[in-house]
């Protein structure tokens, strides 16, 4: 069977072939010594548009040298504009005699960049193109006339939203901080946790119109290295007008395009990154996104709340073998009864099947179609509540419940045993810690309950079977999806169904970071506590 | 692999066509049936079929307060037939998937159960640990017809009432259809069923009135075991032979009993612990058997002045117990011996397991040996438990 054979194979994106379409966007022609030439281009390039401020002043005693400030409205600081760049340079400058002091080794320009702009963050630009990426993130730009270069200072400023909570991934212990739009408040809120110089960070820009900043962050020498080298040339072969979220990146990086299992994690919490930093993940960052992606990405991961670190080893544990629980349950129970209820009726206890019987007594349809009907109005109505807006939401859910329960059931279209297999089913798939495995098992639940249909458990089985083949054929950036559980490794087990006591996962998994299974620095010893120890050396 | 994947999806789909969910039966297109009963009319076989009808049942409708379950009968040369035949009068296809209990007629089983347990066997459309019974004196369909109030199928009553006898009083024996099965093959072992009968007036039993009274007219009684030689029903053990028997063959899980006391009055005891060997022994080229029981047992129920605090009275008691299991047991194998030369106890069975040899000789005139094969019975009781008091209540002492 081909079709399980192993997909290796990394999709290729055509790589940039050439600027040509970028050069005609903004022109690349370096900038004119004329300063009137210069701002008429950006006015011309720009389109006139209206955030778009160019103020054209006259500076020194004298007022003779000629600057143009441009600058984005809304995207700079406009009182930090105001403070150190506009008073500078109009007022405090008189002071000084400017003039006096140009000779042939310090023109205006340099004279201005060491003496009078009071920045932190200066870099010289000489052609348009810089120019205009500066100029539409925020930077201010200063031109002055009669040089072919100018000045971009790093003035970017505008409204975002503060460091909050994470809304898709909640915790009951645990850091309540979540990633926020912002790449540089995110890649601080990582760096905050791990302060090591091996702590290492790529920066890339993807997305020809969108220019999205993107870093890509490991520990030097605990993650592998090929993989961060593979991380990087998928990146660097994204080519594409947009980059809007993470899972754009995803998208293009994942490594089989054709699977419903995502192969790429995703997290908005600064912990969950910290935490596969330090076990030689590699984390990437997007900005304008809350959500950063983390490879290579496992099967089990997907079940590993971050919570379970936080708890006690027992309590995750037991909560861990719930959750594998309840993603069978969700993919599993309709499918499951689907088949008893129309092949298997010997397996049912007598009492249960004469209760089920009695209720799909006078139920029109067959087992199959009314958990379809069941599933899909299920599925509308959760897609529903996701979509509209938050006021009507009360309103849906009465009407939903009424639908899905009571409603369908005294009407005769729906047996009670069904409402409370789609319910269980429901409630099963929302235990996933994490969105991505509850939605692919929901697709395969479908595929299950179509199985079962046809051919009872036989079918189910089969279906079972060919989902771990097809599990076992993917890997996420070279490591096999389902590590540890196959390829087997025993170390890597402690932290899988269940979850070992951490001072007994001191080793990183080796699975993931090749070139360091070495023990962590720290170790503890319950025989003699560091206290003692201590008395003794003293 | 575009061309593969829709190749491979196409053969998923023709498959579909292929199989067409050729075995698919919607639990509502059912017909459950819980008991049959198999009788013998003008040579030909009876079956009626015990069908729930589970609205009745369910506690969501109520129901409109008719009968839980109707019956289907039809007639055929054979069994299979007859069950086919239901289809005649009944609307659904008869499920034998949860049958609960088989009753054959007492007047079939003399003729013999061979037909009836090779069409059970048969057929993979049923599990084979449903109890198979013998209805004592009367047609098996009748014992079909009676309403039961405390479980709502009479099916689960008949099931339940040999179930809660035999875990309590051992004089029945909850036979699976699988146990009948293999004696009829084993060597040097035969059947033994539960007889059934309906106590009370027999007509009223279809009735609803019979479940709307505290006192039912007709009531469902089990008691008595059908001694079976060959395929072939042969006679009945009374109540006490039936303790007997299940004593003997180790399939006592708990039962009483009852000793009297020197000076009147009964003590009654119960059986905790109840572990019953058979073994063979070959005294002088005669084969001999040797039971050896081990009783733990309890104090039930004491109405006599006897001093519970003295070892020796406890002895005394424990004494008495073991002469009356020991001639319970003697009594029933003489019984068995003289009436039926059935080997039920399995004694063939045993001297086959340990001394094979010996039993191809014994093998041919195995029925003339069993009658007068000797058998020692050793029994060793212990009371172990005196319950909440010691002595008895003093008004009982004081007398």
């Amino acid at each position: 069977m081909s079709l399980f054979k192993k997909k290796r194979r990394i999709v290729i994106q055509p790589s940039p072939s050439s600027t040509n379409e970028t050069k005609n966007i903004v022109g690349s022609n370096s900038l004119k010594e004329n300063l009137k030439e210069n701002l008429q281009h950006i006015k011309n390039t720009l389109g006139e548009s209206a955030d778009i401020i160019i103020r054209e002043i006259k500076i020194g005693n004298e007022g003779r040298i000629k600057v143009g400030i441009i600058y984005t409205d809304g995207l700079s600081n406009s009182e930090a504009l105001q403070n150190f760049i506009m008073e500078t340079l109009m007022i405090d400058i008189k002071q000084t005699d400017i003039e006096n002091n140009l000779t042939a080794d310090s023109p205006t320009l340099t004279l201005l960049k060491n003496f009078a702009l009071t920045v932190g963050e200066l870099t010289d630009v000489s052609d348009f193109d810089q120019l205009f990426t500066s100029l539409l993130s925020g930077d201010v730009i200063v031109l002055i006339d009669s040089f072919s270069s100018g000045y971009i200072i790093g003035n970017k400023f505008w409204q975002e939203r503060g460091v909050m909570e994470p809304t898709a991934q909640t915790v009951i212990r645990g850091p309540r901080e979540g990633f926020s739009e912002n790449l540089r408040v995110n890649t601080a809120l990582v760096r905050r946790i791990i302060k090591d110089p091996n702590l290492w960070m790529i920066s890339k820009e993807v997305g020809r119109r969108t220019k999205t900043n993107i870093a890509i962050m490991y520990i030097e020498g605990v993650a592998d290295e090929n993989v961060v080298d593979e991380v990087r040339n998928r990146i660097g072969r994204i080519d594409i007008d947009g980059i809007l979220e993470s899972a754009n990146i995803e998208e293009f990086i994942q490594d089989s395009q054709f699977t419903l299992f995502p192969t790429v994690f995703n997290t908005e919490r600064p912990d969950t990154v910290a935490a596969a930093l330090l076990e030689g993940r590699i984390a990437i960052l997007v900005d304008g996104t809350p959500f950063v992606l983390i490879v290579p990405a496992l099967f089990i991961q997907f079940f590993q709340s971050s919570e379970d670190y936080y708890q006690r080893a027992v309590m995750a544990s037991l909560i861990r073998l719930l959750r594998f629980i309840a993603f069978g349950i969700s993919i599993l129970m309709p499918a499951l009864y689907i088949s008893l209820i129309t092949f298997h009726h010997e397996i049912i206890p007598s009492a249960l099947l004469v209760s089920l019987a009695a209720q799909r007594e006078g139920v029109p349809f067959p087992a199959f179609v009314e958990a379809i009907i069941m599933e899909i109005t299920f599925e509308i109505l959760r897609e529903a509540g996701l979509r509209m807006p938050r006021a009507i939401g009360s309103a849906m859910s009465i009407v939903g419940a009424f639908v899905i329960g009571t409603a369908a059931v005294e009407a005769g279209i729906i047996s009670a045993a069904m409402v409370i297999v789609v319910s269980i089913t429901a409630i099963s798939s929302f235990v996933s810690p994490t969105y991505d495995i509850a939605i692919a098992g929901r697709i395969v639940r479908f595929i299950f309950m179509g199985l079962a249909a046809s051919f009872g458990l036989y079918g189910i089985l089969i279906v079972l079977i060919a989902l771990v083949l097809h599990l076992c054929s993917l890997s996420s950036f070279g490591v096999p999806y389902m590590s540890p559980f196959a390829p087997f490794n025993a170390a890597g087990l402690k932290d899988s169904l269940i979850r070992f006591p951490i001072w007994n996962m001191l080793k990183r998994p080796s699975y993931i970071s090749k070139n360091s299974s070495k023990q962590r620095p720290t170790k503890v010893n319950f025989k003699k506590s560091s206290h003692s120890k201590r008395s003794q050396n003293e | 692999m575009n061309r593969l994947i829709i190749r491979f999806i196409g053969i998923m789909f023709i498959s579909l066509l292929l199989t067409g969910c050729w075995d698919k039966r919607e639990i509502n297109e059912l017909a459950i049936a819980t008991a049959i009963s198999i009788d013998q009319i003008d040579d030909e076989f009876h079956v009626s079929a015990q069908v729930v009808i589970p609205t009745e049942l369910s506690k969501q409708g109520g129901g409109t307060g008719s009968s839980p379950v109707t019956l289907y009968q039809a007639s055929g040369v054979s069994v299979n037939e007859a069950i086919r035949k239901l289809t005649l009068v009944a609307p659904r296809t008869i499920y034998l998937g949860h049958l609960q209990v088989v009753v054959i007629s007492e007047e079939l089983a003399k003729e013999g159960i061979l037909p009836i347990v090779d069409f059970l066997s048969r057929g993979w459309g049923h599990r084979p640990d449903f109890y198979l019974i013998v209805s004592k004196e009367m047609d098996a369909r009748d014992i079909l017809k009676v309403q039961t109030s405390l479980e709502k199928i009479p099916s689960s009553e008949l099931f339940n009432i040999l179930h809660s006898s035999e875990a309590n009083y051992s004089s029945t024996l909850a036979a699976t259809f699988n146990k009948m099965k293999v004696n009829l093959d084993r060597e040097g072992k035969e059947g033994v069923l539960t007889g059934v009968q309906i106590i009370g007036d027999r007509t009223k039993g279809p009735m609803n009135e019979n479940v709307q009274t505290i006192d039912p007219e007709a009531k469902i009684k089990f008691g008595e075991l059908a001694v079976f030689k060959g395929d072939k029903l042969i006679g009945w053990l009374n109540d006490k032979e039936s303790r007997g028997y299940n004593g003997i063959t180790n399939q006592v899980n708990s039962t009483i009993g009852v000793v009297s006391c020197p000076d009147g009055g009964k003590v009654s005891l119960d059986f905790e612990k109840f572990n019953s060997k058979i073994k063979s022994k070959k005294v002088s080229s005669n084969p001999e058997i040797e039971i050896q029981v081990d009783i733990v047992a309890d104090i039930g129920e004491v109405s006599c002045n006897i001093d519970l605090t003295k070892q020796e009275t406890v002895k005394m008691l424990e004494k008495e117990m073991e002469k009356v299991v020991k001639s319970d047991m003697q009594d029933t194998i003489k019984t068995v011996q003289q009436n039926f030369q059935s080997d039920i106890f399995g004694f063939g069975a045993a001297i086959h397991k340990q001394n094979p040899k010996e039993w191809k000789n014994l093998k041919e005139n195995w029925d003339e040996v069993f009658a007068e094969l000797p058998v020692n019975i050793k029994v060793d009781l212990r009371i172990s438990h005196f319950g909440s008091l010691i002595n008895p209540v003093s008004g009982v002492t004081s007398k």
